[in-house]
């Protein structure tokens, strides 16, 4: 019944010549939720599914507690896993799908049906039990394997894109579902997703990985505001690439000179990162140092777009309030409000 | 039909009651299908004289029609039976473990032998295992002596290794939609929530196959049933089989006293081959439900 | 991905080729038994090439499943479409129809067409394609049915006649080429379906290239046994070749 905490010690698997984890470490604590997100090719769903045991690993360890589960087979691990969609057995009916994992583990008839009621009770569909799952919507039929695969009160559970095939408003309505769901069942969840504001709005961690490797795992706020890398930086929310020079720990953009905060061994023309949120628009009485292109209003914010005399392309995000004098073609000028940047090579 | 509101009315006139966009379809199959098999079974109550009778199904059941019957019954089932399984498992391995060329020659290869084979392929088993067939001569080398017994091509075991031969490709090209159908995520998801592969087959995947593999015996069955061109280039009239006898009976064999009697005998046959395509068209339209 | 022996598949494809090839092999041994010379050759291939009813026949099938396929695309595929834009009642009929002939044997659709017909069709071996069109239906409606299934035909309609395109033009210009894979799947079922029908064929007293087979069978068997080689083999090396050479497009099978 308790959940117990996972950790992965270098794991690598490689796929022919495609090394799809390269000594991959990773540890979710008891209780957390952790999303592994990246594009698509990165490694998470293969660490999603060495976990589960779907996948053998070339090198490594996978434990749960204090057990290396490295050899158990993926039936003899106690994990629960939601896949991406079409998972549920379509002979069964909904109950019988839910207490599957109960009877595979020999729990008595009555019991298990009783628990895959208290179960769809818990994802909101008490009165589903004997449909079959062709009569049910995509979102019912993630529920019910969310439901199936908590139902015997697994170690761990882990969930593989299981909102991808959802349309947008059942899926924030179903992940904000899962996060309540497991925060009160207190299981430790394995999260993979390609989608950044899936991960970030649900997620205690984001570990954040590009060709099998984790870049980055932390918070949500850390990710953003401190991305270690990048690839990070750019894979995380909006960011603004903006060519510049870089001299003695210095970059001058729009007239302002911001420390770069990263001294690596970049010097000379680099580009620096820069959240929409950081820039300000502000019109220009005579030229400016940009022109407005778009801007799209986005209710309490306003993104505007506005393209450099040099031509770069850059996006600012301001309280709408007076944005409205912003229209195409528009002369404005440009400022950062922040002190340092982040910097990459150009 | 030009101009908007001219263009609106015309898409109206296409989308609703009007059946006329279909009518040269039910004409051309009212004309050259309905009407016939209506008419068949109109004439098959008819007597010599035009009067309606039960006479000709009277006789449909009496020898050697009766022995027709069972014998097609007989040959159709054991040349489903026997191919059924093997078809079945073959169709399992090429469909999850073969690369998609090996996957798409065999489908055409299984074409060509079931649908074309007929005429050719009882000449070629002729060739094979007639008395002085080149496999005939192997075996014989070998020592096991086919034509020891009283096998001929020409009979019931005869005509049923053949039938195997296309029964076979068909049970496989039949078989296979349910087995791609199979998810990788069911054998995951059986696997995850702790099912060993026993498990998984017991509870999942057998229960998912059983109704598409029910449904493809018996097409096996009908298609045994109904076979023609085979049977008759075997045979010189020896083996009594349905589909032969009402061929006889087509070309002119017929006896003043029973004109009608190939219809009622086609008539019989329909039932028979209704029994089975009907079942096995319904479980594979409630199969469709997953099978997406 | 690894490349391993994999056994349970090689074991199937050894099980099958054996059951396939052996029979097929040693079919082509006889055929080319020369008994007068003894030894080998291919005498009675050439007999049979060299007999003008060979290819007078050959062409007699093919122009007849070629007629098949024309009236199966020319009144399939405008009826299948209007079935799929129309919500019109007649769909379930009409699928319902279609698989009606499966259900019929051959033999009997063949008694029901011979007391049928008036003269003037039972005396034209134009009723051939069309009785080999409705043969072919239950396999031709499905392979089209599914082909519109799978694409956005309303969307695409609606575009064409938009564009001012007639439904002749949308027809044959926007919506064959869409589903190209449906009709080239119809075409190459109806054509195999119709040049090797045997059945009808000879039980309405016509002569195509399957029944001439049983015809030459009766005068020189071992001519007939290499005729049926070629029919067996010809399609089949031919077709399995196209499917190899053929890019691969697996990749769609599945979503």
């Amino acid at each position: 019944m308790t959940s117990k905490d996972l950790t992965l010690t270098n794991v690598s698997r490689r796929f022919g010549t495609v090394t799809a984890l390269d000594n991959f470490n990773l540890h979710v604590g008891v209780g957390e939720l952790v999303a592994l997100l990246g594009p698509s090719g990165c490694g998470k769903t293969t660490a999603l599914r060495i976990i589960a045991g779907l996948e053998s690993l070339d090198s490594g360890k996978v434990a749960v507690g204090e057990k290396d589960i490295s050899k158990v087979p993926a039936h003899k691990r106690n994990m629960g896993m939601v896949f991406q969609a079409y998972s549920l057995f379509p002979n069964l009916t909904v109950e019988e799908n839910v207490a599957f994992g109960l009877q595979m583990r020999k729990v008595a008839k009555h019991s298990r049906l009783k628990r895959s009621q208290e179960l769809l009770e818990l994802v909101g569909l008490p009165s589903h039990a004997k449909r079959f799952t062709h009569q049910l919507s995509g979102g019912q039929q993630q529920r019910v394997a969310l439901a199936r695969a908590l139902a015997f009160s697994p170690e761990i559970l882990l969930l593989d894109e299981p909102l991808s095939a959802l349309d947008a408003q059942v899926r924030v309505n179903l992940r904000e579902e899962i996060r309540r769901l497991q925060i009160s069942l207190g299981t430790t969840t394995v999260f993979v997703t390609h989608d950044q504001e899936e991960a970030m709005s649900i997620s205690d961690r984001v570990g954040v990985m590009s060709n099998g490797v984790l870049e980055q795992i932390d918070t949500p706020d850390v990710l953003y505001n401190e991305p270690a890398t990048a690839f990070v930086a750019n894979f995380v929310g909006v960011m603004n690439r903006i060519p510049a020079n870089l001299a003695d720990g210095k970059v001058n953009i729009f007239g302002k000179n911001l420390v770069a905060s990263k001294k690596g061994s970049e010097t000379g023309k680099i580009v620096a990162l820069l959240r929409p949120e950081t820039i300000l628009v502000k019109k220009s009485e005579n030229q400016g140092n940009a022109k407005v292109l778009t801007r799209s209003f986005l209710g309490a914010s306003s993104a505007i777009i506005c393209q450099t005399h040099e031509g770069t392309i850059v996006q600012s995000l301001m309280a709408s309030l007076n944005t409205g004098e912003f229209q195409p073609g528009t002369s404005v000028d440009l400022e950062v409000t922040v002190n340092e940047v982040m910097v990459a090579n150009g | 039909m030009e101009g908007a509101p001219l263009e609106r009315s015309a898409f109206r006139f296409f989308k609703f009651k009007s059946v006329l966009p279909a009518l040269p379809f039910l004409i051309i199959f009212s004309f050259f299908f309905i009407y016939p098999i209506s008419k068949l079974i109109y004439v098959s109550f008819m007597s010599n004289e035009n009067n309606f009778t039960f006479g000709n199904y009277q006789t449909a059941f009496t020898e050697p029609y009766s022995t027709g019957f069972i014998n097609s019954i007989k040959i159709a089932f054991f040349s489903a039976l026997i191919t059924a399984f093997p078809g079945a498992i073959a169709a399992y391995f090429i469909e999850t473990r073969g690369p998609s060329k090996v996957r798409r020659s065999l489908a055409m290869m299984g074409g060509v032998l079931a649908n074309t084979g007929g005429v050719p392929l009882a000449f070629m088993f002729t060739a094979a295992i007639g008395m002085q067939g080149t496999l005939t001569k192997v075996l014989k080398y070998f020592g096991f002596d086919i034509y020891a017994g009283t096998f001929s091509l020409g009979t019931f075991t005869g005509i049923l290794i053949v039938y195997l031969y296309f029964q076979l490709p068909l049970m496989i090209i039949v078989f296979s939609p349910a087995i791609t159908s199979l998810r990788r995520e069911w054998v995951e998801a059986a696997r995850n929530l702790g099912a060993s592969q026993l498990n998984y087959w017991l509870r999942v995947g057998l229960p998912l196959l059983f109704p598409s593999f029910i449904a493809s015996f018996l097409l096996l069955f009908a298609s045994g049933f109904s076979a023609y061109a085979t049977a008759n280039a075997l045979t010189v009239g020896n083996v009594p089989l349905t589909p032969l006898q009402i061929g006889g009976l087509l070309d002119g064999n017929v006896s003043a006293a029973q004109l009608n009697l190939g219809k009622s005998l086609s008539v019989v046959m329909i039932l028979i081959s209704a029994i089975a395509v009907i079942p096995y068209l319904i479980i594979q339209r409630k199969a469709a439900r997953w099978q997406r | 991905m690894k490349k391993r022996l994999d056994l349970p598949l090689l074991t199937t494809l050894g099980a099958l080729s054996f059951f396939v090839f052996v029979p097929m092999l040693s079919a082509f041994e006889y055929s080319i038994r020369t008994p007068l010379e003894g030894g080998y050759g291919l005498t009675h291939y050439k007999w049979a090439v060299d007999n003008e009813d060979f290819f007078h026949y050959i062409l007699r099938s093919g122009w007849l499943s070629a007629l098949t396929v024309l009236i199966t695309l020319i009144i399939l595929v405008p009826t299948v479409t209007w079935l799929h834009l129309s919500d019109s009642k007649l769909r379930p009929l009409i699928d319902a129809l279609s698989l009606l002939p499966l259900v019929i044997p051959v033999v009997a659709f063949a008694v029901g067409a011979q007391i049928s017909f008036p003269e003037f069709v039972q005396n034209t071996v134009l009723e051939l394609p069309f009785l080999y069109f409705v043969l072919a239906l239950p396999y031709a409606y499905r392979a089209l049915d599914i082909g519109l299934n799978s694409i956005p035909l309303k969307t695409i309609t609606e575009a064409a006649r938009s564009t001012g395109a007639s439904w002749v033009r949308t027809i044959i210009s926007v919506i064959i080429p869409v589903i190209r894979g449906a009709v080239m799947a119809t075409v190459a079922l109806t054509f195999a379906l119709s040049i090797g029908e045997y059945t009808l064929t000879v039980l309405l007293h016509w002569d195509t290239f399957p029944t001439w087979v049983t015809y030459v069978a009766q005068e020189n068997i071992l001519g007939a046994i290499a005729i049926s080689m070629m029919s067996l083999v010809i399609p089949f090396v031919l077709l399995t070749s196209i499917t190899l050479l053929t890019p691969d497009r697996s990749a769609q099978r599945r979503k």
